[in-house]
């Protein structure tokens, strides 16, 4: 018996949303397959990783503080990628919104005021719309490649935040560890619900992928993303100038980058220390190409993400499986969307074997 | 002139993997191929490399099983966007996010054991004066790397099988058309540029650390990405930016020992230069003149017969 793919006459909606959900489940089962062949218990690592965190409430709160920063960079990125503007250099802007924020805090230390948390988040914002406009402004200008860029400026952001927790903004009383001190009341997120560690930025990210939504949805903006990422000649004869929609996707996404920034060193933080770069950045490439670049998939697919995250860290502690093992979950959740990604186009359809010979 | 010398060695030393990984990505981008997975595969061949040494202590084996590690990781991504016609910049991504992970495993029971580093290739009595060791003393991968700039140079400009890489990068649809298999060929140039990766990866913990750290590649995979747009596609001109970045990633590995004039600078700035350098790179590259003209025209769009 054999397959063929043969072209659908249109593109399949219903696969472009059961797909992600087969490329989760995929997922849970190879990964079970091969970490059991590795040496690992398997179907204890799909246990932890996938469904602990779900099953165990005392987890919810985890769940939310690490889904909200993936949710707000994803749906950047689902906007900017809708337009063909390959910005995967989030992670250097949530490092340069966290740095804009801890310099605002560290600038007001000892004050009080309701002002001091909006003029972080603005700043935050600001960063990451910043350092977000160099590869745009180098793209639209010189027409170099924003993927790498972007992904230069990544590493180059990380060391920045060496520099200034080493030097200038490094704690005089932190007995000589490199990392800024604990910021005053007034700078620190709070928490919404009482007794856990639930902050701010878990309802601020739902209202973004809300927002999003509609204006990807409902507005000119949307409608100008969309078409140039579906049809840029379309775009040009309809007067959609690609640069402008360039700097748009970059601007959208860095800001968004650097407002999970700010959020992130405001609320779990509360300091800024060399681990900050946590690769949320990256992760949002996953979250939103599982999120179907659509920001209510966003939404969704943080969760998922998020569950792998803090399911690592569960299955890490009890049965002993490294932490990287969530890496590769999440880079397999990616891989089988991708191969799914030809379903959306095509469709198998069972042929009989040919009776002539060297058919491949 | 012992400091000179010993300066260039280290630059050699720097240079030797973001050398051969470009080269490998050369001729996958020619065959229209974007693989941005460079980054991964690197580290999927440091960890083979690694436990390969770790175990037997034979440095070729080493290379060789980094080799293999590489191009087994770069089938995922031919599979993907050759057999599947996915998009090819995320799935690059997604193998790059692949590699991390896996290597971090495979690597996690290998912390803080050091292996021993690959020797040179020439016996001892052969480079006893300085001079000459700066030419006989270096271990086998550097000398292929060399041979490498040279023999993708002939096979792409002087080969028929090098035309029709190129003939595939450039117009795959004449290609497919006068009957050559577009897809075949680009799985090959997939499976070389995996193979490239993954030596270049077995060579950091061989010739630079010998021991086995996360993420050890620190982004190097990314600059041979960005050292083929550089190049504008040509081998000879990746041998100098190659040795360009060598030298940039020196100078932070001298200013970090100390003393000199580079110290007065902060070390965070050093170890950002070889990034920064690479954007101002791409930026004179593009001043100087369009840099997408050189660019094979198929390079990143998935190959679909028209019938």
């Amino acid at each position: 018996m054999q397959f063929r793919l043969e072209k659908r006459r249109e593109p399949s909606k219903a696969m472009i949303y059961i797909t992600p959900v087969v490329a989760v489940v995929l997922t849970m089962v190879v990964g079970a397959l091969i970490f059991s062949l590795i040496g690992y218990d398997g179907i204890g690592a799909v246990r932890e990783i996938f469904l602990t965190p779900l099953t165990n409430s005392y987890k919810w709160q985890d769940l939310g503080i690490k889904a909200a920063p993936l949710i707000i960079i994803g749906t950047g990125l689902s906007i900017a990628y809708r337009a063909n503007v390959w910005n995967i250099g989030a992670e250097g802007q949530y490092v340069i919104g966290g740095l804009a924020g801890t310099g605002i805090a560290l600038l007001t230390y000892g004050m009080t005021g309701w002002w001091i948390l909006p003029l972080m988040v603005l700043a935050g914002i600001l960063g990451g719309m910043a350092y977000a406009a160099i590869p745009a402004l180098l793209r639209t200008r010189l027409k170099v490649n924003e993927i790498l860029t972007s992904l230069m400026l990544t590493y180059a952001s990380v060391q920045l935040i060496y520099y200034l927790i080493r030097a200038p903004w490094k704690d005089p009383m932190g007995m000589g560890f490199p990392q800024t001190r604990l910021f005053s009341e007034a700078a620190r997120l709070p928490t919404i619900i009482p007794g856990t560690i639930v902050h701010l930025g878990v309802p601020i990210a739902i209202v973004v992928g809300i927002i999003a939504w509609f204006i990807m949805t409902r507005s000119v903006f949307g409608y100008r993303m969309r078409v140039v990422g579906a049809a840029p000649h379309a775009a040009r004869y309809g007067g959609f100038s690609e640069n402008k929609t360039i700097w748009l996707a970059m601007l959208v996404s860095g800001a968004l980058a650097g407002l999970a920034g700010v959020l992130e060193v405001a609320g779990p933080f509360q300091r800024m220390v060399p681990g900050f770069p946590t690769n949320y950045g990256f992760t949002a490439i996953i979250v939103a190409f599982l999120g179907r670049l659509n920001p209510l998939g966003v939404i969704v697919a943080g969760v998922v993400l998020a569950i792998t995250f803090v399911g690592g860290e569960v299955a890490q502690t009890t049965i002993g499986l490294p932490n990287a093992a969530t890496g590769i979950f999440q880079a397999m959740m990616l891989f089988f969307l991708l191969a799914g990604d030809i379903l959306i186009k095509y469709r198998l359809r069972r042929v009989a074997p040919q009776p002539s010979v060297g058919a491949a | 002139m012992e400091l000179v010398l010993a300066i260039l060695i280290t630059v050699v030393g720097a240079s030797t993997p973001i050398l051969i990984a470009a080269l490998g990505e050369l001729v996958v981008e020619r065959s229209g191929v974007l693989n941005l997975g460079v980054e991964g595969m690197m580290l999927i061949g440091a960890i083979a490399g690694f436990v390969v040494q770790f175990h037997t202590g034979n440095p070729y084996l080493a290379l060789l099983c980094g080799a293999a590690a590489g191009m087994a990781a770069s089938l995922i991504f031919g599979f993907l966007t050759l057999s599947l016609s996915a998009n090819q910049t995320a799935t690059g991504l997604a193998l790059t996010i692949f590699g991390t992970g896996f290597s971090a495993l495979a690597g996690s029971s290998y912390s803080a054991r050091p292996v021993t580093l690959m020797q040179p290739l020439f016996p001892a009595e052969f480079y006893s004066s300085p001079i000459i060791r700066v030419i006989f003393g270096y271990s086998f991968p550097v000398y292929f790397s060399f041979v490498m700039v040279v023999a993708i140079w002939y096979f792409l400009h002087k080969t028929r099988a090098g035309l029709i890489l190129r003939a595939v990068g450039e117009n795959d649809q004449s290609a497919h058309s006068i009957g050559y298999s577009v897809i075949g060929v680009r799985y090959l140039a997939v499976m070389f540029g995996g193979a490239m990766a993954g030596i270049a990866g077995a060579c950091f913990p061989l010739l630079l650390t010998p021991q086995w750290a996360e993420r050890m590649t620190a982004g190097r995979g990314w600059i041979a990405v960005a050292l083929v747009v550089f190049a504008s596609w040509k081998p000879f001109r990746l041998l100098g930016g190659a040795y360009l970045f060598g030298l940039v990633m020196t100078m932070e590995l001298y200013a970090k020992a100390g003393g000199g004039p580079l110290s007065a600078v902060p070390s965070e700035l050093w170890a950002a230069l070889p990034y920064i350098a690479t954007v101002v790179v791409l930026v004179l590259i593009s001043i100087r003149r369009d840099a997408s003209t050189n660019a094979p025209a198929c390079l990143g769009k998935p190959f679909l017969p028209a019938n």
